[in-house]
């Protein structure tokens, strides 16, 4: 029971924290504006490129978002030796780390729920009837992201050139994530029976599962002074 | 322990290079000189004797790097850390020849020296993954820490791979099939024989310059802890009077 309450305790805190200060949120929306308006710049689309690179361009932005949002998620406790409290604390890491993806997994999806009518409107999109699936797509790849990211957000928060090394490291581990969360939405945006390109999804699943309970499993050794 | 096996090893590590060397040599004679030229290809098909067995070296050296950390993990000795550095930096360094004489051969036979294939893109991620390792590893100051975060990135990196390799895989075989296969062409023993000399060869010759590595690794870590004593012992030395 204590194990949940942690994980409550710790999510609610990021959010209270972010409900307060609106840090994270806003400079994840107005990062992607500025990405989505240099993509704009760098391909000059008609409505017919803008539906096969679309998916594409979405996730860059996305994917360059969320590791604003991860990196942050762990140097926001710098401040006043938090991160030592935090590993000081008899609170089960796990449980610590889950209610870090959690507030993350929340911050990213609601940043993505914003960012996602911008598209539609700046590249005359139409999506209406696939908007559920696409909401699923998101969920799953932002938390595929989420999982691996926290645990290298709480990784190198502790080291040297730690904006650095997020992406470095973050990325090439999510490739499965991007090249799913694209095809998956390139499939949805185009308004394609579902079973074309369901196993993507599924990939998703497969990813997050896998991940969700590796990271839980090292990030003991990772919180830990 | 494994402080006993490596001093051990490293007494005869000289013949692990004499049978690798040996390997290599003669593998590169059958390879080079004595196996047929390819029906298709003609002489290009030579580069296969390097590229291949180079590319199998490097994932072996992964797993090596995977079942160090996991190793590491379990006992905390330094010394398999320095043993996870060393099968690192020479994974990523066969990783690196194996991409580049892969872009070699490609030129002639695929007419290109890069597409996007899933082994070619596998291999790069992997390629990343293993230069971010090093590069985090150059980043921390802790000599505990480092090795620990290390051996995690390496675990959780090692079990990424099959995803990702299953990912790119349906990414391409979805859109455009393999221009050039292997499968269907069964090898015949003149390409076989050089092919696994040459595979037996760079294992060896691996497991030579991890021992050699791992010594290296090893003995800068004592100098360090020497020079650190030592410069404390002369910092206390001008703090006291």
């Amino acid at each position: 029971m204590i194990f949940f309450n942690v994980i409550r305790v710790v999510a609610w805190k990021d959010l209270l924290c972010e409900m307060r200060s609106r840090e994270t949120i806003s400079s994840m929306f107005f990062f992607a504006l500025i990405v989505i308006l240099v993509f704009s710049f760098s391909f000059s689309m008609d409505q017919q490129a803008a539906r096969e690179l679309i998916a594409g361009i979405l996730w860059v932005a996305f994917a360059f978002t969320g590791i604003i949002g991860l990196g942050k998620s762990f140097s926001a406790e710098l401040q006043n030796d938090c991160l030592e409290y935090l590993q000081m604390s008899p609170a089960p890491k796990g449980a610590i780390y889950l209610g870090k993806v959690a507030a993350n997994l929340l911050f990213i999806v609601t940043a993505e729920v914003i960012l996602f009518p911008m598209f539609v409107i700046f590249f005359n999109l139409d999506v209406v009837e696939d908007l559920p699936v696409l909401l699923l797509i998101f969920f799953l790849a932002t938390l595929g992201l989420s999982t691996v990211g926290t645990l290298f957000s709480a990784m190198t928060v502790q080291i040297r050139a730690r904006e650095v090394m997020l992406p470095i490291l973050l990325l090439p581990l999510a490739v499965p994530v991007m090249i799913a969360a694209v095809e998956a939405t390139r499939g949805a945006l185009n308004g394609n029976p579902l079973a074309l390109y369901r196993h993507w999804i599924e990939l998703l699943v497969v990813f997050d599962v896998v991940f969700t309970v590796v990271s839980f499993w090292v990030v003991e050794l990772i919180l830990d002074s | 322990m494994l402080n006993t096996i490596i001093r051990k090893l490293q007494r005869y590590k000289g013949w692990f290079g004499a049978a690798g060397g040996l390997c290599l040599g003669l593998g590169l004679y059958y390879g080079l000189v004595a196996s047929p030229p390819d029906y298709y290809q003609g002489e290009v098909v030579r580069i296969m004797y390097v590229h291949v067995p180079l590319a199998h070296t490097s994932l072996l050296a992964y797993t090596v790097l995977f079942l160090g950390s996991l190793w590491y993990l379990w006992t905390r000795d330094p010394v398999v850390d320095n043993l996870c550095h060393a099968a690192a930096g020479l994974s990523v360094f066969f990783t690196a020849v194996a991409l580049i004489t892969g872009s070699i051969w490609a030129k002639p036979t695929w007419n290109t020296w890069w597409t996007w294939d899933a082994r070619l893109v596998s291999f790069a991620v992997l390629f990343l993954i293993l230069a971010g390792y090093l590069m985090l590893r150059t980043f921390i100051d802790d000599p505990e820490r480092e090795a620990r975060y290390a051996a995690v990135l390496a675990i959780v990196g090692f079990i990424d791979l099959p995803i990702v390799h299953f990912s790119v895989e349906w990414w391409r075989t979805l859109h455009q099939p393999l221009s050039i296969s292997m499968r269907g062409v069964s090898i015949s023993k003149e390409i076989l024989i050089p092919l696994v000399l040459m595979g037996i060869g760079f294992s060896i010759l691996f497991v030579y310059m991890l021992i050699v590595r791992t010594q290296m690794l090893y003995l800068s870590s004592l100098l360090n802890a020497k020079k650190g004593r030592l410069l404390s012992q002369v910092h206390l030395a001008k703090v006291e009077p």
